[in-house]
């Protein structure tokens, strides 16, 4: 990018976003350890350094649930599109409760002795080579040098240096924290059976997650191998300010905005880190991409200066009220004069 | 066995942060130039480089393209796969466990 880069890149939405996410992970916390105490009734109630560790632990599970979500929802209806804007400062917040769990864990099932903690952690427990009782901690290791990879390289610049496809894999190893959390859980808390509603929190978790990830997985349409004209639907199933995918072959996309009342199709991924344009909004007659607020003019696919980021465009037409995109993309930067809806139909 | 590994995280993290070093008092203005004359988002950085610096090095040598592409195909094949595994490793670490004991209240144990 032309810019210079600032430590961290808060606007009022973000500041807000930021806001409010501390604030429900801080009232949790505060729910968990004091009031939680007090509503159980019958059976003993552990000790403050158990319940803390229960507390960063359930939250940071929780966390890393929600966002998990985010992404799915915002593609199954656009009013969850905000909650993608500011993902990566989630991100960060999740592994700093999950550090918070570790912390816990370290001063309290692992101190009080000469031994260091964190050998007294990789030692206490060995017993891999059987099933039941398996240790679990190794998966809760793993999934925090994740977590920790992922929070560590969130800034944008790791995003150029790495590249978007280097960087989007390493971000793509939520998916792998996720699943070894829920062994961490599995192998762990869930072996006791004191506490069903935890089993049913983590359960649900994983339901409403790989459902999620399924449904909007499923609104991919197959891609067709190379016609000259692409059927991208009605032209009323484009509403204004706002843009439809059109999958083009070998993992391609494009994407058609409205604005104004007339059509304009450009690439589906932004130059910045390949993020879904066509779930972006139209700002000031630019789409912006709904990841991190980069802005391409419809007509050219080029940035507004001073950035210098291009997009290829591709040709459109109008016919039998059905909006057609010719698949061969336009060098990046090629000027489509854009279709008036009106007058072509 | 335990006392080796944190011995050679330690080794590794030492050697991270003298890669850290390297990297953000020479070599970052070299490979992007936003980071000329910002300086104040270079601490940020350090967990980073300690935690990936072979990443970096291989990185600093070869520095990114940026080709175009979706990974939303990936992305779906990958949770289609998840969507059975993910149920599975759940339903099996609850199909190991026994029916321990409930939180008991505490004993007070009479001195030996």
């Amino acid at each position: 990018m032309s810019v210079r880069y600032v430590p961290v890149g808060w606007s009022r939405t973000k500041l807000i976003y930021d806001a409010v996410l501390a604030a429900g992970v801080v009232l949790y916390l505060l729910v968990y350890t004091r009031l939680g105490p007090t509503l159980r009734s019958g059976v003993a109630v552990p000790d403050d350094g158990t319940i803390g560790m229960r507390a960063f632990g359930t939250c940071a599970f929780l966390l890393m649930s929600l966002v998990l979500c985010i992404g799915p929802l915002a593609r199954l209806d656009a009013r969850f599109l905000p909650l993608l804007f500011n993902r990566r400062h989630f991100g960060v917040i999740t592994c700093a409760v999950a550090m918070g769990h570790a912390w816990h864990v370290l001063g309290w099932y692992y101190a009080f002795s000469a031994t260091s903690p964190y050998i007294a952690m990789l030692t206490a427990d060995t017993s891999f080579f059987q099933l039941r009782g398996f240790p679990f901690v190794p998966f809760g290791i793993g999934a925090l040098l994740i977590l920790c990879a992922m929070a560590f390289t969130s800034h944008d610049f790791w995003l150029n240096f790495l590249g978007p496809p280097v960087w989007k894999r390493l971000h793509m190893g939520l998916y792998a924290a996720y699943g070894l959390v829920v062994l961490h859980l599995g192998m762990g808390a869930l072996q006791s059976t004191a506490n069903p509603l935890l089993g049913m929190v983590v359960a649900a978790s994983v339901a409403i997650i790989c459902a999620l990830h399924v449904l909007a997985g499923r609104q991919v349409v197959s891609t067709v191998a190379n016609p000259d004209w692409l059927d991208a639907g009605p032209v009323g199933a484009i509403a204004e300010g706002r843009g439809v995918v059109v999958p083009l072959a070998e993992g391609q996309s494009a994407a058609i905005f409205r604005n104004d009342g007339k059509l304009s199709a450009i690439s589906n991924l932004c130059a910045h880190q390949n993020g879904p344009l066509g779930e972006g909004r139209v700002l000031d007659g630019c789409v912006t991409c709904p990841w991190h607020g980069f802005q391409y003019r419809l007509e050219d696919g080029c940035a507004p200066a001073p950035f210098t980021e291009k997009l290829a465009t591709f040709r459109i037409r109008i016919a039998n009220g059905h909006v057609w995109l010719d698949p061969r993309a336009n060098p990046p930067g090629t000027r489509v004069e854009p279709l008036a809806v009106d007058e072509a139909t | 066995m335990g006392q080796a590994i944190i011995l050679a995280s330690e080794a590794y993290a030492a050697t991270g942060g003298l890669v850290a070093a390297w990297f953000l008092l020479w070599r970052i203005e070299q490979i992007d130039p936003s980071a000329r004359g910002a300086y104040a988002f270079r601490p940020l950085l350090v967990p980073g480089i300690v935690l990936l610096w072979p990443l970096v090095l291989w990185r600093s040598r070869r520095p990114a393209v940026s080709p175009h592409r979706s990974f939303r195909q990936g992305h779906r094949r990958l949770w289609i796969g998840l969507a059975v595994l993910l149920p599975l490793l759940l339903l099996g670490s609850l199909a190991i466990r026994q029916n321990g004991p409930s939180e008991a209240r505490p004993e007070r144990l009479a001195a030996p």
